[in-house]
């Protein structure tokens, strides 16, 4: 595997501050998988220094193009917020373990929230052309942070949204959802569940889910360095006591095995 | 045809380019990216008698052109380290540099005696610089006589070369390098991270759970400098220069200042391939300066005249 300069192809915004940009990365998006992320250097320069972790948000294997969502919340984010198309940034990657699509689910549950959905759009991708069932529940805070909506309902998703600011969906939190869902669902076979959001949210998803008895894959984020289990900066406690790192062992990990805190 | 060869003691480098403690792994993680044996060295992560977790969460942060730390010497234990990371390193051919800490000075003798007749093992490292640890490391290379009296007990258990990784963290290095000197040691490697701290102003939390932790890249790399061109002028064995060295002409510059080798840490994260392409790069330098044995810059800096 070797790091590779990648052309943006487009770039645009979804807010002021959520961005989805696309990036022609013939070899990544052959090799990738949904859950897995890209490492980037934005410049070539000494600040922003380190790479940034970005999961795969989409994957186009016959364009040879990746796209990536996310929200400006520092300098490196920054730095790609203004890349224009045409302007090059170098990935590392496909980089750490995605979800597992192999397990016998008939009903895929997609919890997702905020910008820690970005990867649950690959995710459902490969989940319906394996002819799942799939039902999103999507939280936001900023309800303009929720897009796409009739895409996945043309295609056979089973959408329902919260949002915090009560603009779209139910007003509330993405986990409300999640009760709803199980309380009308409960004893149903051949159930999977699938989180990816902020630790808060995977937090409360973990108590909640706990009287269910099938699995459920949550996708953690956390600040990286390296990105390969070298520098061993983004480790998670897993509740055998065993120290994990989100880059390389991760970051879709059995939720019920994180131990949040110790 | 450029000799990029030197020597650290007893121990001969193909070139002067070794990758740092805790940013390479046990050695074999970044074989995707790059060919180690064309590496002067590995230096892998610091390895303690007994198995170490590390400091709680958050253990980085990144600040202008630099990355704080506090890992904590998270490592599988000197036995492990034995039986699965050595192994793995059979048929590398580069030199297996081996960093070690203990908490006690008799724990840095006793894993190095039970290191030291690993046939894969070709010098150690003395770790007596970590700042995010408890007891040994900082604590341990501030003091020469703590300093001395750890250099003595490892020199007495391995007659292979023993450096010791020195903290930039001390009103002047050159004492403590000159102790390392007078205890035996075969070359002093500097600088570990300098002692460094963030904050968050919306939670005014510390950036670090532990606060306080080592600075390391490119905004350390004048300070790197100064100790080792202090350290060269203190002592006669090799100084090992790293801090901030993201390209070859920063190694350049740490030989010129008086190192004999250079160590790359922060710039592994960043571009994996990085050391490969800075022996390149210091080849190329050699041939455009009509320098036929790299070893003959080491040390080389000239007066400015005065004006």
């Amino acid at each position: 595997m070797q790091t590779s300069d990648c052309k943006i192809t487009a770039q645009d915004a979804i807010t002021e501050s959520v961005f989805r940009i696309r990036l022609s990365a013939p070899g990544i998006s052959k090799l990738c998988s949904p859950g897995q992320f890209v490492h980037m250097r934005v410049s070539t320069g000494l600040d922003p220094l380190l790479r940034r972790p970005f999961s795969i948000h989409r994957a186009h294997e016959s364009a040879g193009e990746i796209e990536l969502l996310y929200r400006v919340v520092g300098s490196g984010t920054a730095t790609l917020r203004d890349l224009k198309p045409g302007d090059v940034v170098n990935l590392m990657g496909p980089l750490g373990n995605g979800f597992d699509l192999e397990k016998p689910v008939d009903h895929a549950v997609v919890v997702a929230g905020g910008m820690g959905g970005a990867p649950v759009f690959y995710l459902i991708d490969a989940l319906l052309k394996r002819n799942k069932r799939v039902t999103l529940l999507w939280g936001t805070r900023d309800g303009r942070e929720i897009f796409d909506e009739a895409d996945f309902e043309a295609r056979g998703v089973a959408l329902k949204i919260a949002t915090e600011d009560a603009s779209k969906g139910h007003n509330g939190l993405v986990t409300d959802l999640l009760k709803t869902f199980l309380a009308q669902h409960a004893g149903s076979a051949g159930l999977g569940g699938y989180v990816c959001g902020p630790e808060p949210m995977i937090r409360a998803v973990q108590d909640i889910v706990r009287s269910t008895d099938f699995l459920w894959q949550a996708s953690l984020e956390e600040q990286m360095a390296c990105g390969v289990g070298v520098c061993l900066g983004c480790a998670v406690k897993l509740k055998t006591g065993e120290i994990q790192m989100v880059c390389k062992d991760g970051p879709v990990f059995d939720i019920r095995e994180i131990a949040f805190n110790g | 045809m450029v000799d990029l060869s030197v020597k650290i003691g007893s121990l001969t480098l193909k070139n002067p380019v070794l990758t740092a403690s805790g940013t390479f792994g046990y050695g074999r993680e970044y074989d995707p990216y790059l060919d180690i044996s064309q590496l002067g060295g590995i230096v892998t992560k610091t390895v303690t008698l007994e198995p170490r977790q590390g400091n709680p969460m958050p253990r980085i942060a990144e600040t202008p052109a630099g990355m704080l730390n506090s890992i904590g010497l998270s490592n599988v234990g000197v036995e492990k380290y034995l039986n699965e990371k050595l192994p793995l390193l059979a048929d590398v051919d580069t030199n297996v540099i081996a960093n070690v800490a203990g908490n006690t000075i008799d724990e840095y003798a006793e894993i190095v005696s039970r290191l030291q007749h690993h046939p894969r093992i070709d010098a150690i490292e003395i770790n007596v610089s970590c700042p995010n640890v408890e007891k040994g490391g900082l604590a341990f290379g501030t003091d020469a006589s703590v300093t001395a009296a750890v250099v003595k007990g490892v020199r007495n258990q391995t007659g292979k070369p023993v450096i010791v990784k020195l903290t930039p963290n001390v009103t002047d290095i050159g004492v403590i390098a000159r102790a390392a000197e007078d205890s035996g040691a075969d070359a002093v490697s500097c600088i570990n991270t300098v002692q460094g701290m963030g904050v968050n102003i919306h939670t005014r939390q510390p950036l670090l759970a532990r606060i306080i932790g080592g600075l390391s890249g490119p905004a350390i790399k004048p300070i790197a400098l100064a100790k080792v061109y202090q350290a060269a002028q203190a002592v006669r064995i090799p100084v090992i220069g790293l801090g901030g060295i993201m390209g070859w002409a920063d190694a350049v510059e740490f030989l010129i200042a008086g190192a004999t080798a250079v160590q790359t840490g922060t710039l592994n994260f960043i571009e994996p391939a990085g050391p490969v392409q800075l022996i390149q790069g210091l080849e190329s330098y050699c041939i455009t300066h009509n320098i036929s044995r790299i070893a003959d810059i080491i040390g080389s800096l000239e007066k400015r005249p005065v004006k």
